[in-house]
């Protein structure tokens, strides 16, 4: 009777130590290839064909999912083209190329590389073109270009990308010369819609991060700015001005304008997220 | 011929399905493509997957063909071009080692349908 009722659960138990025993010596083996520095993160180490069409794969369904609520608006009003052809020829070309067009230096050796959007455009509907661009493509070079184009010039973006897989070189070359007058509308204030209610997405997307440690925010252990932790208990802005949220405001948007030879650059921040910010940090603890 | 190819383009991505741009040959048959180009020997220079016989090397592989952006690297992969590529490339492509192949219009129709029904 008792070996009835002991046999499945030790079996149980077993199992249980085997599947814990395997986690352990994966957790192991991969600290042994990340602690050897055996892993090459160079860009010339491809990835395996397996990582690469499991990467592929991630995106597409990913895209498909989130795109499905997506309306695409016509796409065929007046001077969408141009306008998209603008927001090529400024912010796309760099990196995927166009029909007889080379990608310049920085996006011929990308890993992973940046695709050729005539494929693309071919294979996807407007709708997931419209969320690629709109929000990029994370561990990719791909930027989220809510915040640098204006919703209606992501749309003639798409526009143009339609067009792009039936375009010659010499088609290119035509609507390049034909769009010339136009240029490609930046959001007003960075998308503050999206940007609303999370401020940790205003500091990313003005790379403050890339600079600075700041209080709550994911990112590299930067040490070109100071870090912003703590930041009520501080007494000066920049060492000049005393640390208040206007004072704050001010640095931000102006730095060089507050302190001659900062090295902090000017990122064009807005009235409404640089106040974001500053609320950030002088309520972090 | 750029506001011409962008119209045409246009109307094939409008009613395009979700999977994206797919290239539809009016009047070409696909079954009789098949035949059309065993008829006439594409396959002594060309992979073409259904064919038998055809294993050529000299141009490049046919298979997925519809998934190809270009033809012959000049010119935008849609029917209308390859119905009269495949009838009359040096039209298309000058310098090419393709040469014009006599055939019909429905013929090329239907040599375009086959090649584009190529997983």
């Amino acid at each position: 009777m008792p070996s009835f009722i002991h046999k499945p659960r030790r079996k149980v138990v077993l199992l249980a130590a085997g599947a814990l025993g395997l986690v352990v010596l994966g957790a192991l083996s991969a600290s042994v290839v990340l602690l050897s520095g055996a892993y090459s993160t160079a860009a010339t180490t491809q990835h395996f064909k397996i990582t690469h069409r499991l990467l592929d794969a991630g995106l597409r369904f990913s895209v498909r999912s989130h795109a499905s609520g997506v309306k695409v608006p016509d796409l065929a009003r007046e001077g969408m083209l141009e306008r998209g052809a603008a927001c090529y020829r400024m912010h796309c070309v760099q990196c995927h190329g166009a029909p007889g067009v080379a990608r310049h230096p920085a996006g011929r050796g990308m890993l992973p590389i940046a695709s050729s959007l005539a494929q693309s455009a071919r294979e996807w509907p407007p709708e997931w073109l419209y969320y690629v661009t709109r929000k990029g493509v994370r561990m990719s070079g791909m930027p989220a270009w809510e915040f640098r184009i204006a919703d209606e010039d992501l749309w003639s973006t798409v526009a143009f990308l339609t067009r792009l897989p039936f375009m010659t070189h010499q088609d290119y070359l035509d609507l390049h010369a034909e769009s010339a007058d136009f240029s490609c509308r930046a959001p007003t204030e960075m998308r503050h819609d999206a940007l609303h209610g999370d401020v940790k997405v205003v500091f990313r997307q003005y790379a403050c991060h890339a600079c600075h440690r700041i209080e709550g925010i994911v990112g590299p252990k930067s040490r070109v700015g100071p870090p912003l932790v703590d930041w009520p208990r501080r007494k000066y802005v920049a060492g000049v001005l005393p640390n208040t949220e206007e004072n704050l405001i001010r640095f931000i948007r102006d730095p060089q304008g507050v302190s001659p030879h900062s090295l902090m650059p000017k990122l064009d921040v807005g009235e409404v997220h640089a106040r974001q910010m500053a609320r950030y940090l002088l309520a972090s603890e | 011929m750029r506001a011409l190819s962008s119209v045409v383009a246009f109307a094939f991505v409008a009613c395009a399905h979700e999977g994206g741009y797919e290239p539809v040959v009016s009047g070409g048959d696909a079954k009789r493509g098949r035949q059309a180009i065993a008829e006439l020997e594409c396959g002594a220079c060309h992979q073409i997957p259904g064919v038998p016989g055809a294993w050529g090397r000299v141009g490049p592989p046919l298979a997925e063909y519809r998934h190809n952006v270009y033809i012959a690297g000049k010119h935008p992969n849609v029917p209308d071009v390859l119905v009269r590529f495949v009838r009359d490339a040096p039209s298309l492509a000058p310098d090419t080692a393709m040469p014009a192949i006599e055939m019909s219009d429905t013929q090329a129709r239907d040599v375009a349908a086959y090649l584009y029904s190529l997983e």
